[in-house]
C-alpha cells in the first residue's frame, strides 16, 4: 500500500492546484468549473440516485461487451492460432476489424441494431475482441519445445495438447489482453454511447454538453476514471489468483 | 540382430531440408537393460539421435528400431526425460506425476498411491503437494523422474537431465538415478556432455563428433562401482581415455 502514496500525494496536489487556479483566475464555470462544484454536483447526483441508473446501464454495457468480444476474440485465437493456413486466410481481415474507426462504425450499427443497448455492446465487443485474438493467438504458440516433445512422447493428441498444455501455458499471454480489453471496454461503452445510446454515462455527457453543464461533464469524467480503475483492479486481481502458481514474471 | 537388441540404429542419418547433415550413418545397438552414454561436444548431434530414438524425429535415411520395431511415433516402450524438467507450473507435483495416466483416463486410487510411492522412491513424499515453483532445481528433477517412472517403461532416454543442477545434487541424483533403474533392469541411453557423469553412469560410453559415434569404451568396473568410485585411478583412466577420443579428431586440434 505505501507505494502508492507518492501517487496519492500528486493527486490531492493537482486537485488542489485545480481548485486554486479556477479561484485564482476566475475561469467561467463553463470552460472549467471549480473542483468544489463539481464533487457537489457529484455528490448531488450519487444521493439523489440520478447517477446510479447510468452507472448502471453504461456497467452492463461494458461487461456485456467485454465479455462478448473476449470469448469471440478467444475462440477466434485459439482457431489461428491452432490452424496455420486459416491463420493466413483470416488474418488480414482480424486486422481490418482492429484498424476500421469503431466510431464510424456506430452509424451502421444503429442502422443493424437499433438506437439502445444493442449497438453499444456491439461497439464494446469488437474493441475488446482484437486485444484477445492476438494474445491468445501469441499465447497458445508460445510453449515450451520440451514440454510439446513431453506431451508427444505422452501422446496426447492435438485437442488434449491444446487444453491440457498450450492454453494453461499461454494463460498469462491471455490474461494481458484480458487486461487491456477491460479498459477498452468502458471506452466502448462510453463512445458506443455518444453515438447511439439515451442511457448510460455516454449519453449522459452528450445531455450535459447540450444543458451547457460542464460541472456535470466533469462529475461524469471523474465517475468513468474511477470505474476504470475499478474495472481493471479487480481484473488484474483475479489475473493474480488465477495464475498464482505460475512460475515465469511477476504480474505487475 | 540379437533378440536381446532393445535400440538398434541402422544406417540412420539425419539431415535438414537446407542438405546440412547432423547424423550420418549411424550403427549402433544397445542391448536390453544396458546403461549406455553419449558423449560429445555440444552440437554434435546427440539430441538429435535420442530423439530419433524417441520417435520425435525420424530417419531422413536408414532406421531406428525399438525391440525390432521400426519406429515411426513416439512409443509408450520409451519414457523421455528433458533437459529441463519440464514441469507443468500449473499442477501441483503429484498432479505433474500423474499426467501420463491422467492424459489417458481418470485417474483413480490406485494410481495416486502409486505416484506417492514413487515420489517416495525419489525422495520426494512430502512436496506432493507443493507446486513446480516451490521447489529447489533438484527437487523439479526429482519429480520428473518421477513422472517418467509412473508407466515405468522398458526403456529411457535422457537428454543431459541433470545438467542444470550443483554437482552435489548431481552426484545424488545420479546414484538414484543407478539405483531406480536396477530395480527393473531398465534399459537407460543417457546423453551428456560430462565425461565423469558418463563413466559413473555407463556400462558403455559411446563418443559422438560431428554427427557419427566414433569410439565405444566399455567400463568393466560396473561391479566394483561404489561411493568412491569417482576417486579411484581407473575412473581417471577411463575419462582420460574417453577425453582423448573426444579430442582425436577436432579440427581445430588435427
Amino acid at each position: 500500500m505505501r507505494q502508492y502514496i507518492p501517487s496519492l500525494v500528486l493527486l490531492l496536489c493537482l486537485l488542489f492546484f485545480w481548485e486554486i487556479m479556477v479561484r485564482l483566475m476566475d475561469v467561467s464555470a463553463l470552460i472549467v468549473p471549480a473542483l468544489s462544484a463539481v464533487l457537489l454536483v457529484l455528490w448531488d447526483g450519487l444521493i439523489t440516485g440520478f447517477l446510479w441508473h447510468h452507472i448502471w446501464i453504461t456497467s452492463v454495457e461494458t461487461l456485456l461487451g467485454f465479455v462478448l468480444g473476449c470469448s469471440i476474440g478467444f475462440i477466434c485465437g485459439v482457431m489461428l492460432g491452432e490452424m496455420e493456413k486459416l491463420r493466413r486466410l483470416l488474418w488480414p481481415y482480424v486486422l481490418a476489424t482492429q484498424v476500421v474507426p469503431k466510431l464510424a462504425l456506430g452509424p451502421i450499427f444503429i442502422i443493424w441494431f437499433g438506437f439502445g443497448m444493442t449497438s453499444t455492446v456491439v461497439i464494446t465487443a469488437l474493441i475488446c475482441f482484437f486485444p484477445l485474438v492476438e494474445n491468445t493467438m501469441t499465447g497458445i504458440q508460445i510453449v515450451a519445445p520440451e514440454k510439446r516433445d513431453l506431451f508427444r512422447m505422452l501422446g496426447a493428441g492435438r485437442w488434449k495438447t491444446l487444453v491440457r498444455l498450450k492454453i494453461p501455458a499461454g494463460l498469462p499471454t491471455i490474461m494481458a489482453g484480458v487486461r487491456v480489453s477491460i479498459v477498452l471496454a468502458l471506452v466502448g461503452a462510453v463512445v458506443g454511447e455518444f453515438i447511439g445510446g439515451s442511457e448510460g454515462l455516454g449519453a449522459s455527457i452528450i445531455a450535459a454538453q447540450g444543458m451547457m453543464d460542464s460541472s456535470l461533464m466533469f462529475a461524469l469524467f471523474i465517475l468513468i476514471t474511477l470505474m476504470g480503475v475499478l474495472f481493471y483492479q479487480i481484473t488484474l486481481l483475479f489475473e493474480r489468483w488465477l495464475l498464482r502458481n505460475w512460475s515465469k514474471g511477476k504480474i505487475l | 540382430m540379437t533378440d536381446t537388441t532393445f535400440f538398434d540404429f541402422d544406417g540412420a542419418s539425419y539431415a535438414y531440408e537446407s542438405g546440412a547433415t547432423i547424423l550420418s550413418t549411424v550403427d549402433w545397438r544397445i542391448p536390453e537393460g544396458a546403461f549406455h552414454c553419449l558423449v560429445g561436444r555440444s552440437g554434435c548431434g546427440k539430441t538429435t539421435l535420442l530423439k530419433l530414438a524417441a520417435g520425435l524425429m525420424l530417419p531422413t535415411q536408414g532406421q531406428v528400431r525399438v525391440k525390432g520395431e521400426v519406429i515411426k511415433r513416439p512409443s509408450q516402450k520409451v519414457g523421455f526425460v528433458f533437459q529441463t524438467p519440464a514441469l507443468l507450473e500449473w499442477l501441483p507435483v503429484i498432479d505433474n506425476v500423474l499426467l501420463p495416466i491422467s492424459l489417458h483416463r481418470l485417474v483413480q486410487a490406485e494410481d495416486k498411491d502409486n505416484a506417492l510411492e514413487l515420489l517416495e522412491l525419489v525422495g520426494i513424499a512430502d512436496l506432493a503437494k507443493r507446486y513446480p515453483r516451490q521447489l529447489s532445481g533438484g527437487q523439479q528433477s526429482r519429480a520428473a523422474l518421477a513422472r517418467v517412472l509412473l508407466p515405468w517403461p522398458p526403456a529411457l532416454l535422457m537428454d543431459e537431465p541433470f545438467a542444470a543442477l550443483d554437482a552435489i545434487t548431481r552426484e545424488e541424483l545420479q546414484d538414484d538415478l543407478l539405483r531406480l533403474v536396477s530395480l527393473r533392469k531398465t534399459t537407460v541411453l543417457f546423453v551428456t556432455h560430462d565425461i565423469t557423469e558418463a563413466v559413473y553412469l555407463g556400462d558403455q560410453v559411446a563418443v559422438m563428433e560431428q554427427g557419427q559415434i566414433s569410439r565405444i569404451v566399455t567400463i568393466d568396473l560396473k561391479a566394483s562401482r561404489g561411493k568412491n568410485f569417482r576417486h579411484e585411478n581407473s575412473f581417471s583412466i577411463y575419462c582420460q581415455s574417453i577425453r582423448e577420443a573426444m579430442g582425436q579428431k577436432m579440427p581445430e586440434e588435427m
